[in-house]
């Protein structure tokens, strides 16, 4: 069967190009992190489950799905404006250059984010965060790795508690994501949350463990009434965790947020109040910052 | 990466009794840890092992009885 190449979205469509989000049927499963040993993924043979994850991510991406909060891709300034390509390529045969996930133990899918960009480049996708669904038989727990930055291509200065950073055009690595064929709810959102952040210019991390530094995250006791700013605008922390509470134990507390009777969507958005994880939504800070970022690289030429 | 459902701690527990829930937070705080640590970066570093990653794999096999 040839590559079937699906343009869900076609994006600003006056650009060369626009920002891109990628959804690929992953070919070939390491079978764990670094053994050098690949296997086909058995989502090749399984296109209407691989089209059902791709509407998915789509759905959630731009806020569609049944009592959806978080609509930041749903505003008519960012969300018409980005493309959405799926790839299913069944005739790929399980080598290195052809697994974007990795198995990691004890059930966690880890993309191989060096190989994404070569990888799309044969369909002549460039890509800012791209999604490899998986139907691995024993992980399926989804992760994602955040965007490498091309600091050679210009962005648009901005800064985080004084501190100078900058939102960067382009990507030279793209953000991205193993997704577990099964994954529902919020877990596509989350991990566009972590992949279209930066690793030098804005990480957004997790929140539901005592974490290191991150855009979303700080550390220390008394928590402060302000969390901090971002372009000298002044953002509240989180005073209580929303209804999770932060644990005794904790350094770690957050941005406010903008629906304080459910978690952040990078919190654990599984306890959300009446088991609606859809009612989650991203930080006060963390939902200006995407903003502002996506405003950028919409904006490139 | 995709938080841990609200069963996730117990059920791990319960099979593997000699863990405790401290270990298992520290697990997932350790797991969350290094999806924050640049991968490119981690490979330049390769000749000076990361303990915290160490103390994951440990872990991890004590947790999951894998590494």
């Amino acid at each position: 069967m040839p590559p079937i190449i699906t343009v869900m979205q076609a994006g600003d469509t006056s650009k060369p190009n626009p920002y891109t989000i990628a959804i690929i049927a992953n070919p070939a499963l390491e079978t764990s992190s670094g053994s050098g040993t690949f296997v086909p993924d058995p989502i090749l043979g399984d296109l209407p489950g691989f089209d059902a994850a791709a509407q998915y991510v789509f759905d959630v991406l731009f806020g569609r799905l049944p009592a959806q909060a978080e609509q930041l891709l749903a505003d008519p300034l960012l969300g018409p404006r980005i493309r959405v390509v799926k790839v299913f390529d069944s005739g790929l045969p399980p080598t290195d250059p052809n697994a974007l996930v990795s198995q990691f133990a004890p059930n966690i899918a880890e993309p191989r984010r060096d190989q994404f960009k070569s990888f799309l480049a044969v369909y002549n996708i460039t890509a800012d965060v791209a999604y490899a669904v998986t139907a691995s038989p024993t992980h399926d727990r989804a992760s994602a790795w955040f965007t490498t930055e091309d600091t050679s291509r210009g962005g648009t200065p901005f800064d985080v508690d004084g501190v100078a950073f900058t939102h960067w055009r382009f990507c030279a690595i793209p953000g991205t994501v193993a997704l577990p064929v099964t994954s529902h709810s919020m877990t596509a959102l989350h991990e566009f949350g972590h992949a279209a952040s930066s690793f030098s210019d804005g990480m957004v991390i997790d929140q539901y463990v005592d974490n290191t530094v991150g855009l979303n995250n700080k550390r220390g006791r008394p928590i402060p009434a302000a969390f901090g700013t971002l372009d000298a605008v002044t953002f509240n922390a989180d005073p209580t965790r929303d209804g999770l509470g932060y644990p005794p134990s904790w350094q770690s507390y957050h941005p406010d947020l903008i629906d304080p009777a459910v978690p952040s969507l990078m919190d654990n958005y599984w306890l959300a109040p009446g088991g609606v994880p859809e009612q989650c939504r991203f930080d006060r800070l963390t939902r200006q910052y995407f903003f502002d970022r996506l405003t950028v690289k919409l904006s490139r030429p | 990466m995709e938080p841990p459902k609200p069963t996730k701690q117990a059920d791990v527990l319960r099979n593997a009794p000699t863990a405790t829930p401290e270990e298992y937070e520290e697990y997932e705080r350790l797991l969350a840890k290094h999806f924050t640590k640049d991968p490119s970066q981690a490979r330049r570093a390769a000749a000076s092992p990361d303990p915290e990653e160490a103390r994951l794999k440990e872990l991890t096999k004590k947790l999951f009885g894998t590494s």
